[in-house]
């Protein structure tokens, strides 16, 4: 029993060694990491609603409206250049190939997409994955919010078709229903 | 053992991946490129003259019968430090292994290495030995990724090495290419060192 | 081949007149097919078969050299090997496919794992797979038949639904082979012809084209796809040939004639499953690469267990 005990103290200390060191660099690394991340993700937000130099959370009420109408959307983020609005950063998660692909979709005040980044995914290298390089990125910028964005497989010949991925169709799709849904919600919400 | 001979036992003689087959879940997982395997070894590396070298220290404090949970205590502990400081610093590399840092905790060769050499041999050594297998996984990890890199992307350290015409082979970034890559390997390995042991 | 000559191990490993003779017969099978995807795809089909089966041949004897092992090219198990390769590779493949492809069948399935009568999985459709893994876009570029290669799809993308510009070709072109798809995989009666060929010199036997086939038609009709489309499920793709001449390879596949069985409803299974439900169009390369894995478990559990209890004929 007593040896019991003894172990157990052992233990016990070295398990609060360990929890205080981590505790203290946690402490101090803490701040960096949110830093760091914040700056990451603003940055995404960037590329995709170039005009903004800063951006705000939209406002509770809001979002959990366009969360009613659409569960996809992950986060929305109002774009601001000075004091004026200028757009918005919708994130969606919609099902790719692998798992959930991340997209922010960037839509500017005057009904136009700005720009499209994929963020988190696990569609396959060299196919899917090919949805983050810019040639396929760049296809989404400029189009008008009104038109539904359509996937077609030969060059494109309207304004509003994209030309997917070769080989990778389940991902093409994924990524332009993200943007088609951040369009719906910009339409029906955003833009009143 | 000397000091250096012991470094070069984790080095090349008992080399962790090529000999030893040891933390297969990350040298499989992670090696897509050269910058990742470096990324997992390097970390690998940390996290075992970390533990390696606090496990020799308290080799006479820790009873018998705990050794095991308190060895992966001083792992974990240490893991976890690497993670918060690459979280911090190195954002991408973060990213890119994942979930892959946590799991250091439970590659068998830290572990291992705590058990079989740290608990037995004094600080100095134990860090040494820590340092030789450490760079050793690294290495493999390198060759590994360098290897998958360039018959998977076409390019190492993120640089194209060949024009439009070189179709690279996917495969070897998808996770059944890291068996081919790894197999392969352990035979030009083991075939090197079946040569050197029958000229000498 | 009789059961009698495939109850033990590999006794085929020993003679080598039993081996040439047997890949002879399979080579005199798949000519009427080969020449139609020559006739239907022209000079890209000799090409890559000429390729695919020069490289099984070239790396075979270098692999056994470098291995000190006895050169065996002469049982023809390499030509066999390169001739099914190019048979799963479409006619506008580039010509570094079938070589890669064939060098890859023939180092890492075949000859790592010890040779003829020891790979666990057939070096044709695993080099297929390795295939399709690393160049997907070149591995799926089907084009028409003719001189005049014309981008198109396979009857069976167009079933599943992911080509949907396309209409499906008629069933009498499904059955000569005038139809897209792998240069082998086109025409059905040729290969059927081929198949009760193999059947009639005893080189395979009935039980895993029967079950294959078999079991694709009734689950895929099971799965309330029309009689029509079952149709077009049995006679496009790569059934007919996987049924008799990759599914049938000896040393991947069970021994047992209980056990042939259970592999060869295993592939129909899988097969239907990935055809119907999953992202792929044509699952028989993959079934059969799974079911190969399973060949073993399915021989230790269908050994019959008191020695000579059990007395099956073909």
């Amino acid at each position: 029993m007593r040896e019991v005990i003894k172990l157990g103290l052992i233990l016990l200390l070295i398990t609060s060694v360990a929890a205080i060191v981590l505790g203290l660099t946690n402490s101090v690394t803490e701040d960096v990491i949110q830093e760091v991340e914040a700056e990451a993700s603003k940055e995404a937000r960037l590329e995709a609603l170039p005009q903004a130099d800063s951006f705000k959370q939209i406002d509770e009420d809001i979002f959990s409206k366009i969360k009613e109408e659409n569960s996809k959307v992950v986060e929305v983020y109002v774009g601001y250049s000075g004091e004026e609005v200028v757009g918005y950063a919708i994130k969606t998660a919609t099902p790719g190939y692998g798992a959930n692909i991340e997209v922010i979709t960037g839509i500017s005040v005057d009904n136009q997409l700005t720009g499209m980044k994929v963020g988190s995914h696990q569609e396959t290298p060299g196919l899917g994955a090919n949805a983050t390089k810019a040639e396929f990125q760049n296809q989404y910028k400029d189009k008008s919010t009104d038109e539904e964005i359509v996937v077609v497989k030969t060059p494109p010949s309207k304004d509003n078709e994209i030309q997917a991925l070769t080989g990778a169709t389940i991902s093409s799709n994924a990524v332009t229903d993200g943007v088609n849904i951040a369009r719906e919600i910009y339409n029906s919400i955003l833009a009143e | 053992m000397g000091i250096f001979k012991q470094f070069k036992n984790g080095l090349i003689n008992e080399n962790p991946v090529f000999v030893q087959l040891l933390g297969m879940c990350p040298t499989l997982a992670v090696t897509t490129t050269v910058i990742d395997g470096m990324g997992m070894g390097l970390a690998t590396t940390a996290v075992m003259l970390g533990s390696n070298v606090v496990v020799s220290l308290l080799r006479k404090v820790i009873p018998n019968k705990i050794r095991i949970p308190a060895y992966v205590v001083v792992i974990a502990t240490f893991v976890t430090l690497i993670g918060m400081f690459l979280h911090a610093f190195s954002l991408d590399l973060y990213r890119s292994l994942g979930l892959f840092i946590p799991l250091i905790i439970v590659n068998c060769l830290i572990l291992g290495r705590a058990e079989s050499f740290a608990s037995k041999n004094k600080p100095l050594i134990s860090f040494v030995d820590g340092l030789g297998m450490g760079l050793g996984f690294t290495w493999a990890l390198m060759v590994l990724g360098a290897v998958r890199e360039i018959l998977g992307a076409g390019s190492v350290f993120g640089i194209q090495l060949f024009g439009e015409a070189f179709k690279p082979a996917i495969i070897m970034i998808l996770p059944p290419g890291a068996f081919l890559a790894l197999g392969v390997l352990v035979a030009i390995f083991n075939w090197i060192k079946l040569r050197r042991v029958k000229n000498v | 081949m009789d059961n009698n000559l495939i109850a033990s191990s590999s006794p085929h490993l020993r003679s080598k007149q039993t081996i040439s003779s047997v890949m002879l017969d399979v080579l005199i099978a798949l000519l009427p097919a080969t020449l139609a995807s020559i006739w239907f795809f022209r000079f890209s089909a000799v090409k890559l078969i000429v390729l695919a089966v020069v490289t099984a041949v070239v790396t075979e004897i270098i692999c056994q050299k470098a291995m000190k092992r006895p050169v065996t090219v002469k049982d023809l198990s390499a030509v066999v090997t390169g001739l099914l390769l190019a048979f799963n590779i479409p006619a506008s493949a580039p010509w570094w496919i079938p070589v890669v492809g064939s060098a890859f069948a023939i180092i890492i399935v075949k000859q790592l794992f010890g040779g003829l009568g020891h790979n666990f999985m057939n070096p044709a459709l695993g080099a297929r797979a390795m295939l399709l893994a690393s160049w997907p876009v070149i591995m799926t570029n089907w084009v028409s038949p003719g001189a005049d290669a014309v981008s198109t799809a396979t009857p069976l993308a167009i079933l599943s639904g992911e080509a949907a510009d396309g209409t499906l070709p008629p069933l009498s072109d499904l059955l000569l082979g005038n139809i897209g798809g792998s240069l082998g995989e086109t025409s059905a009666i040729l290969l059927i012809l081929g198949g009760i060929y193999l059947l009639y010199r005893g080189v395979i036997n009935w039980r895993i084209p029967l079950a294959y086939i078999g079991t694709v038609a009734v689950l895929t009709l099971a799965f309330g796809v029309g009689f029509n489309d079952m149709l077009y499920h049995l006679f496009a793709g790569g059934l007919m040939l996987g049924a008799f001449y990759m599914a049938t390879d000896y040393s991947s596949s069970p021994v047992t004639s209980l056990g042939q069985i259970i592999f060869a409803v295993g592939c129909g299974l899988l097969t239907v499953v990935i055809r119907l439900k999953g992202g792929y169009p044509e699952g028989v390369s993959y079934s059969i690469l799974l079911m190969n894995l399973a060949a073993p478990l399915i021989d230790k559990y269908t050994r019959p267990k008191v020695f000579g209890e059990v007395k099956q004929s073909a």
